[in-house]
């Protein structure tokens, strides 16, 4: 019997970075909102700064935004598991503890968040210990993350440190490739969080203080570390002026700053839309990035296609569904929220 | 072959259990405490019963606390440890199911969603508004449970997938509908085994008395149902498969025999505390029938892991990531020239990606005490041969040469002395224990593969004729190479075996 072959994708590559791309964006700005805004609520705390409801409102959403950031990191994973396979595993193999404790490290900063939320005046203690212990498990997953990422995309390293050590216990040594990277993601992160600070205390003088000084602070920081990292990038940034990506780039950077003009003037939802315009914009920049340091090892454009268009139809189904029944039940909960105040 | 291979002392299978078992403990109970709330909800709104009501708003914190961080987590956990134990099968399901697992996110999003708003709403949303979250949340986890069912399914039972390939051959697949039904039993059941640990911490009196017996009355319904659906969905694994699980190792049959007793136990302290004395439900007791559950579902997965050996997805890739479609290329050019990342150390690289992914050499599954003590000759012969052996191994597709360079690395690793030496035995002790080495991974005494009864009437020099001729006596037989004061012990052990069978 001729066993199906299972090496092909079951849609149109662009269909399938399209979704890629476009939800792992929306998994950003949710990961974003969490990352820096536990950041930015604690460093605010040490200062003794906004101590009151906003923060306390903040701080009570934490939960909502990690199931949000771990929900919409699923799909994304799962569309770059589908073209990119190969690189992810190998790299995540060769660091298989440090990986397999990204799920520890989630499990322990979701508990603690909801402990802040649930028990936590920002006075307290306890509730400062635990959004720092949710803080720095955030931060070894998106160490993690880069670290795994940036080797996924370089196949001679992993031959190398495979070939020195097969116990799961390598992390990658080429810290200056991932370094940047990990820096410019966690500083974007801020920025974000800066723009969720500052609309939600959008009424209190103070905390849009705060929001700003993050938003416009984490942006420049963000774009330096970016500049410095697409330079370290040496042939392959040469290679990357002659793509689209260059030009999402400039856009991204562009629309950073017309969202920051809104933000100024409190048009958070121009602002919001342009803010994550411009983080798609990044995202797309970044999947240039992985694609021509891959060039010469592999090309998404040699996996043979063979679409499953029903399968594919029910997800799109499902799909409308999904955003549908989410819309509704959030207009009941929030519409109730609003009555019950 | 063509990833890395993470090589951890501890063994995959009992990596993949810990972590699967759990998830699926919280994940069940994640749709039949759905279901349980909003059922529940209902009906304490319709009596106007507070009491319940206020119950039932602790079991959603603790239902939120455990399905939507442990349970969800442990999920993706789920995902991390398969791509790196099994990187080639997880590559094959995610190209043949992206959309099945694509569908499921979305549910997914919803059901977590629904969870927190559920939670969240007790005292700002409108009773009926509420309870139209939480059916809402029932509906997209129980769709969770169908698209994974199937994936899952799909894995013992591909059925015509295999010869079709096609998406929804593979989905709704032989033990499908007996396996969707099965978990929804076993949801309903850790729905009632859940909300007894909650209701066990209320203080003995009518409220303690009433719910403790309404909950467990969840527990018998979903246990019946479980029940009644094992048995459905053991008849709906193909004979072929079952015969060739059973024939080579009792374990299917250990973790269903273990699954039964689980069973009965669950069910028992169910009718003494739901029925004979619901006040007396203490938090150790409930906590017991926790235990008891999470062993019934580590047997039952234990039955479905166990019986789809030794493929990890049926009749398509071997346990250790051998595909069956690539049976020519290995034959013909070995595995080494598949196995993309190299260490340098041939042996090793063949070990890990032939026989590491279930066995270890000194750990789970160790293979050092089932080959201490003989040579390098018989370990090859053994590798060659592994199809033959019992436990149900994938067979070796390598060459020669590359059984060889597994046999010379195991057997550096190995204890040389005699066997006398090492078990400290001699006479018929010794030969019970050389027959246990290097004849009893096939010829397991009082099984289908027994040959006592040709070894009756035969004399010493008639068994020691046997052995000297053993390559001979069928395929995959190993020449006898142990040492001769092991043979002498194991002639003896022979006779004693056929003295016993002519009896």
């Amino acid at each position: 019997m001729n066993l199906p072959d299972y090496e092909f994708l079951s849609a149109p590559l662009w269909l399938v970075t399209v979704l890629h791309l476009l939800t792992f964006t929306l998994h950003l700005v949710a990961m974003n909102f969490l990352l820096g805004g536990v950041f930015i609520t604690l460093w605010s705390s040490a200062r003794k700064r906004w101590d009151g409801p906003t923060a306390a409102g903040f701080t009570r959403i934490f939960p909502a935004a990690t199931a949000a950031t771990v929900t919409l990191g699923v799909a994304p994973l799962l569309f770059l598991q589908l073209v990119f396979h190969r690189q992810m595993y190998s790299a995540a193999i060769v660091s298989g503890w440090f990986w397999l404790l990204v799920i520890a490290a989630v499990i322990v900063a979701y508990y603690a968040l909801y402990r802040a939320s649930f028990e936590g005046q920002r006075t307290d203690r306890a509730s400062k210990a635990a959004l720092l212990l949710a803080l720095l498990g955030l931060l070894y997953v998106s160490l993690v993350y880069s670290s795994v990422f940036s080797m996924a995309e370089q196949p001679a390293l992993i031959r190398n440190l495979y070939a020195k050590d097969q116990s799961g216990w390598v992390w990658n040594p080429a810290v200056g490739d991932y370094g940047l990277r990990w820096l410019h993601m966690v500083l974007g992160a801020v920025t974000v969080g800066g723009f969720f600070v500052g609309l939600l205390g959008r009424n209190d003088m103070e905390v849009f203080a705060t929001g700003k000084t993050f938003l416009v602070g984490g942006m420049v920081a963000a774009a330096l570390t970016g500049m410095v990292y697409l330079l370290s990038l040496e042939q392959h940034l040469a290679a990357l002026m002659h793509t689209p990506a260059i030009w999402a780039l400039t856009a991204a950077v562009a629309l950073s700053l017309v969202s920051l003009h809104f933000f100024f003037k409190k048009n958070f939802w121009l602002s919001g839309v342009t803010l994550f315009l411009s983080v798609a914009g990044m995202v797309f920049v970044r999947h240039t990035v992985r694609l021509l340091r891959l060039a010469g090892e592999f090309d998404p454009a040699s996996w043979r296609v063979a679409p499953q268009w029903s399968p594919f139809a029910m997800f799109l189904v499902c799909f409308v569904v999904m955003l549908i029944v989410l819309a509704w039940m959030l207009r009941m909960f929030f519409g109730a929220k609003r009555n019950a105040a | 072959m063509s990833y890395p291979f993470w090589d951890v002392p501890i063994g995959y299978g009992v990596l993949m259990a810990v972590i699967a078992v759990f998830h699926v403990f919280v994940s069940h109970f994640a749709i039949g405490g759905g279901l349980y709330l909003v059922v529940s909800e209902q009906l304490a709104r319709k009596a106007g019963d507070s009491p319940r009501l206020e119950f039932l708003e602790k079991l959603s914190r603790f239902f939120v606390l455990v399905t939507l961080v442990a349970g969800a987590l442990t999920g993706v956990g789920i995902w991390f440890i398969i791509g790196l134990i099994a990187p080639t099968a997880t590559e094959a399901l995610i190209h043949n199911y992206v959309w099945g697992w694509a569908t499921e996110w979305t549910f997914f999003v919803v059901e977590i969603a629904a969870a927190m708003i559920y939670f969240y709403g007790w005292k700002t949303m409108t009773p009926r508004a509420h309870m139209a979250v939480g059916w809402v949340y029932f509906v997209f986890a129980w769709l969770s449970l169908f698209i994974i069912n199937g994936i899952i399914t799909f894995m013992l039972t591909p059925g015509q997938w295999l010869a079709t390939g096609d998406f929804w051959d593979g989905f709704f697949n032989p033990t499908f509908w007996a396996s969707l039904v099965l978990r929804t039993g076993v949801c309903v059941m850790l729905a009632g085994l859940y909300a007894l640990l909650v209701a066990s911490r209320y203080q003995a009196g009518e409220f303690k008395e009433r719910t403790v017996r309404y909950t467990a009355g969840w527990g018998v319904v979903g246990l019946a149902v479980t029940a009644l659906c094992q048995y459905w969905y053991w008849k709906a694994i193909p004979a072929a498969v079952v015969a060739k699980a059973l024939q080579t190792m009792p374990t299917p049959i250990h973790s269903i025999e273990y699954s039964v007793w689980l069973a009965a136990g669950i069910g028992a302290l169910l009718v003494v505390f739901g029925v004979l004395a619901p006040r007396r439900l203490s938090m150790a007791a409930a906590a017991l029938l926790m235990v008891l559950g999470l062993a019934w579902f580590g047997a039952f997965e234990w039955f479905r892991e166990s019986i789809r050996k030794p493929y990890v997805i049926t009749g398509y890739i071997y346990g250790n990531g051998v595909e069956l479609a690539k049976t020519a290329s290995y034959k013909k050019d070995g595995y080494l020239a598949q196995v993309v990342y190299r260490t340098g150390d041939d042996g090793a690289d063949l070990f890990r990606h032939a026989c590491r992914s279930c066995h270890t050499l000194d750990g789970y599954k160790a293979l050092k005490p089932v080959f201490d003590g003989t040579d390098r000759a018989f370990i090859a012969a053994i590798i060659r041969s592994a199809h033959l052996l019992k436990g149900n191994m994938p067979p070796f597709l390598g060459t020669a040469a590359e059984a060889d360079k597994i046999a010379d690395y195991l057997s550096q690793r190995l204890d040389k002395r005699p066997l006398a030496e090492i078990y400290k035995l001699e006479g018929v002790e010794l030969g019970r224990k050389a027959y246990e080495l290097r004849c009893g991974k096939c010829h397991v005494i009082g099984a289908a593969s027994d040959k006592s009864k040709s070894f009756a009437g035969q004399s010493a020099d008639d068994l020691n004729n046997m052995l000297n001729m053993a390559a001979d006596l069928g395929a995959g037989m190993p020449a006898y190479t142990g040492a001769a004061t092991e043979r002498g012990a194991l002639v003896s052990f022979l006779a004693q075996l056929g003295k016993g069978a002519k009896k």
